[in-house]
């Protein structure tokens, strides 16, 4: 691999393996044999082929800024880190696409447009630090896909390495390719189908006009029928966020973004698109949650009041660190007309632990994300995390949701697949694996219930000082 | 067919539910008549079919209203048509969720007319046709001008019920509009042509129907200028759901006269389709913009489907049906080139397109001898390829079929493919032969 990639293209060393023995999600680790940092297509397929030749798992590795341990070597063996390609290969502004390498940060795409008034619009909150190759394999979401959509919905083509080595192209710049839809299949596939190493994604023009709106409520229920409410006057928000007590004192805490502290819970609504008509919309959210019974409705009078609303948000998990040395957010989601039910079961099955929750999640689509308070320190308690966390998934399966909206499953969740999929759906999905994937050398342990034997759970993640004082942020 | 299996099939779903012989008529695929037609009432009866066809070793050809059938590779052999038609219910519809389940066999218009009355569509334009039903809409990804901004069936459906070749029922995806659990089977079953497993239960994302939804028809001299004036749209602030260009020809053919028009759709409350309307003449004026229609109602429906119908087989000596996928700045060039083409071979090109997607419908007709049909679809195909987009045939006669491929190249992506194909139907059964590569 030396010989491949050169002696600053692969850490054997425990110390250096060590930064990359968990994802965003502490709680579980497990360390490589090897991290190797390919600088090019041909370069991932020839590791992949040295894999495959010497019988050794691998896996591909973005920021790591993952939620549910999908990057992590759960059987040891190679960690592909595709950082060192980060390029923005060709944007083509008639056609409104882009072309970018896998390991480039997500955000880095949009400052490389957004001089022309363009926008890549899949904004995970992590977009600031995680990959797009990442967002990839996750299929990952943010505030904005209310409107938007999420990951799969802007990616037109993928350079892939399969597998067994093997680069080719799924899809590519045009629409409706012929055939079975791989690049959908590819996408959300976390890592189990092969790595992606160009990427082809849709840039959107800037909207024209943006309009913020916080409305604060003294019942979580109200804050909740405003979201339905909201939708049913045939508006779609670009994004509708709900932040709860707790969650506003943490963030008031650190920050300072001018959420009542008394408040039970606050929307944070986004309208984007065309100017006209936008006082128009504004009025008709305005409304609704009036109807609800919002104690105060406010839009922001400028840029820089709707970022201040904004940091508050997106804050928000760093900002638990001032009030507990430790969280673990859950991923769930639920038809939106059932958030007052859920949130109940939610709230009364962390007390039942003994635990605090702070909810900060995308509302308008059911979204949700619970974040369960906790201090490692104490014995036993990370057990009664992980317990509460399974039982909330299990509410959200049973009023027809999902155990994943924007995190994957990874290692984490692959026990509680049965939740939601029966053994048929799931060895529809196994034979489908298979096709891409038949020696289960690419990223092995993953989505499927399976032993987690070779991973190492807790002691979980301290917030980092530079966390705790709001200058860097886990996601 | 081996002599017990209709009388199974009877068993299995009421001898009313079961045709033979002269009966199957109407279910003739590109001139191949289905040995029997049968029409399950429930999912549990659908997996029941396809066991017993599995047995005989029978292919199935699952049907919704069959107004796709003209689509794929000639088959092989017919065995048994699948008719989805007494599996017509909406399941579920929640308004404050935005999104409904139901049945496979339901035809759209009932679906839209049903949402309608909650204020509420499924973003999907109904084409030509007012018989088509949902799941033959999802399973040969049937789409319209209003992808321009509303995407196709891959962007709407989260989740859906099959069954599979072995007669098990397989859930993808699921209820919710934001779910990254398992792999995306809904991804892989829209577009499939019923060849991994029968749909029968979709969970749709829906949306709120505008207030006001018009389509201005915005008349140039020149195909040239129009392209100009699409292009210059897509680098706007307007937000049009749709946005076609069409030909001479394919004006004449919808009796609008020649030059070439840009429609425009523009949907939303009345502030901004009043601003789009007025931002699109101030916009496209220095530009060659001629004669300008706004429609609405009826009239703004009637355009949508005359243009979807532009290619209907027999309608005014139409020959085939070629889709084209390429980059929406060639589109225009493309157009005339394609209608180059037919001429040299002694017919006429009528061409429209979805302009900021890049599909371009094209449109052979003029004469049906065999010779000059497949020489154009060759030299139509090599345009395509020529600036890396790709073209398949909707329609054309078995004689163009049997010497030009109906589907373009999958390139080295066919041999996942066909290892997806063989894992989840191993005998082969589901539509054998009309798909990509033989698949």
């Amino acid at each position: 691999m030396e010989a491949l990639l050169g002696p600053d293209g692969v850490l054997s060393d425990p110390e250096e393996l060590l930064v990359y023995e968990s994802d965003g999600l502490t709680l579980f680790r497990a360390l490589a044999d090897f991290v190797v940092f390919p600088r090019s297509a041909e370069q991932v397929a020839a590791l992949v082929k040295l894999a495959g030749r010497e019988g050794i798992p691998f896996v591909a590795r973005g920021a790591g800024t993952g939620l549910s341990g999908g990057c992590l070597p759960s059987e040891g063996g190679l960690v592909i880190s595709l950082m060192r390609m980060n390029r923005v290969l060709e944007v083509d502004y008639d056609n409104q696409l882009a072309v970018v390498e896998p390991g480039l940060v997500n955000l880095h795409l949009t400052w490389a447009v957004g001089p022309r008034g363009f926008y890549y619009a899949p904004d995970p909150s992590s977009q600031q630090a995680c990959t797009i190759g990442g967002n990839i394999a996750n299929n990952s979401g943010g505030p904005h896909t209310l409107k938007y959509g999420v990951t799969t919905n802007h990616v037109l083509g993928l350079e892939v390495v399969l597998p067994d080595g093997e680069l080719m192209w799924l899809g590519g710049k045009t629409r409706d390719t012929q055939g079975y839809d791989l690049v959908g299949l590819f996408v959300g596939s976390e890592g189990t189908f092969g790595i992606a190493t160009k990427i082809v994604v849709r840039i959107l023009k800037k909207p024209q006009a943006v309009k913020t709106v916080l409305a604060v409520f003294d019942q979580v229920d109200q804050a909740s029928a405003a979201v339905s409410a909201i939708i049913a006057r045939g508006l779609v928000p670009a994004a509708m966020e709900m932040i709860d007590q707790l969650t506003i004192e943490a963030v008031e805490d650190a920050f300072g973004c001018g959420y009542p502290r008394d408040a039970a819970a606050a929307l944070l609504i986004e309208l984007d698109g065309l100017a006209a008509g936008m006082e128009a919309q504004a009025e008709r959210v305005v409304a609704a949650c009036r109807d609800c019974g919002a104690r105060d409705v406010r839009a922001a009078r400028d840029e820089a009041e709707r970022q201040l609303l904004w940091k508050g948000r997106k804050s928000a998990f760093g900002a638990y660190g001032r009030i507990s040395p430790a969280y673990m957010v859950m991923d769930g989601v639920i038809p939106r007309t059932k958030l007052p039910y859920v949130l109940g079961r939610v709230n009364a099955i962390v007390a039942a632990h003994g635990l605090r929750v702070g909810n900060v999640f995308h509302a308008g689509d059911g979204n949700l994300h619970p974040n369960i308070l906790y201090d490692p320190r104490r014995p036993g308690e990370e057990a009664r995390v992980v317990a509460a966390g399974a039982e909330i998934l299990k509410v959200c399966a049973e009023v027809g949701g999902s155990i994943s909206g924007e995190h994957g499953i990874g290692l984490e969740k692959a026990d509680y697949m049965p939740f939601i999929f029966s053994e048929a759906d799931l060895a529809c999905m196994r034979r489908v694996k298979e096709a891409f994937n038949p020696t289960g050398l690419c990223n092995p342990g993953k989505i499927f219930p399976s032993n987690k034997a070779c991973v190492e759970v807790g002691p979980a993640y301290r917030p980092h000082p530079i966390e705790e004082k709001g200058l860097a942020q886990r996601f | 067919m081996p002599s017990a299996l209709p009388d199974k099939l009877r068993t299995l779903v009421g001898a009313s539910h079961v045709l033979t012989g002269v009966d199957c008529s109407p279910f003739v695929v590109e001139g191949r008549a289905p040995e029997a037609v049968v029409f399950p009432g429930t999912k549990e009866e659908i997996a029941a079919v396809l066991r017993a066809a599995g047995e005989a070793g029978l292919p199935v050809t699952p049907w919704g209203a069959g107004t796709k059938m003209a689509i794929g590779s000639p088959p092989n052999r017919l065995g048994l048509v699948l008719g989805l038609k007494r599996l017509d219910r909406i399941l579920e519809h929640e308004p404050g969720d935005l999104t409904v389940t139901v049945e496979a066999g339901l035809p759209f218009e009932t679906l839209q007319a049903e949402l309608g009355k909650r204020g509420q569509w499924l973003s999907l334009d109904a084409g030509a046709t007012e018989r088509a039903t949902v799941g033959g809409m999802l399973a040969s990804d049937a789409s319209g001008p209003r992808r321009h901004l509303y995407g196709t069936a891959r962007d709407l459906v989260i989740g859906l019920t099959v069954v599979m070749a072995d007669g098990s029922l397989v859930r993808g995806g699921g209820k919710v509009v934001k779910n990254v659990a398992g792999y995306d089977l809904p991804k892989l079953y829209v577009g499939s042509f019923g060849t991994l497993g029968v749909l029968a239960e979709a969970t749709l994302k829906l949306r709120p129907r505008a207030d006001v939804d018009r389509v201005v028809v915005a008349r140039f001299d020149r195909l040239k200028a129009a392209g100009a004036a699409a292009h210059a749209v897509l680098g706007s602030d307007l937000l049009p759901s749709a946005l076609e260009l069409a030909d001479a020809e394919a004006l004449r053919r919808l009796s609008l006269g020649g030059g070439a028009a840009l429609l425009v759709g523009l949907d939303g409350i009345a502030p901004q389709v009043d601003w789009q309307v007025a931002e699109l003449q101030r916009l496209l004026g220095p530009l060659g913009l001629g004669e300008t229609s706004v429609l609405d109602g009826g009239a703004r429906d009637d355009a949508w489907r005359a243009l979807a119908g532009l290619g209907r087989p027999g309608h005014d000596r139409v020959a085939a049906v070629m889709k084209w996928a390429v980059l929406p700045a060639q589109i225009a060039e493309l157009m005339e080139a394609g209608a180059a083409a037919a001429r040299r071979n002694g017919l006429v090109g009528a061409f429209t397109a979805h302009a900021g997607v890049g599909i371009v419908t094209a449109v052979l007709a003029g004469g049906t001898n065999p010779n000059a049909v497949v020489s154009a679809l060759t030299e139509w195909r090599a345009l395509a390829n020529r600036v890396g987009g790709h073209a398949m045939i909707e329609s054309a006669p078995l004689a163009v079929k049997e010497r030009v491929a109906v589907w373009d190249t999958a390139g080295p992506t066919l041999r996942l493919m066909k290892g997806i194909k063989e894992r989840l139907d191993p005998h082969g059964i589901l539509n054998p032969g009309r798909f990509v590569g033989g698949i």
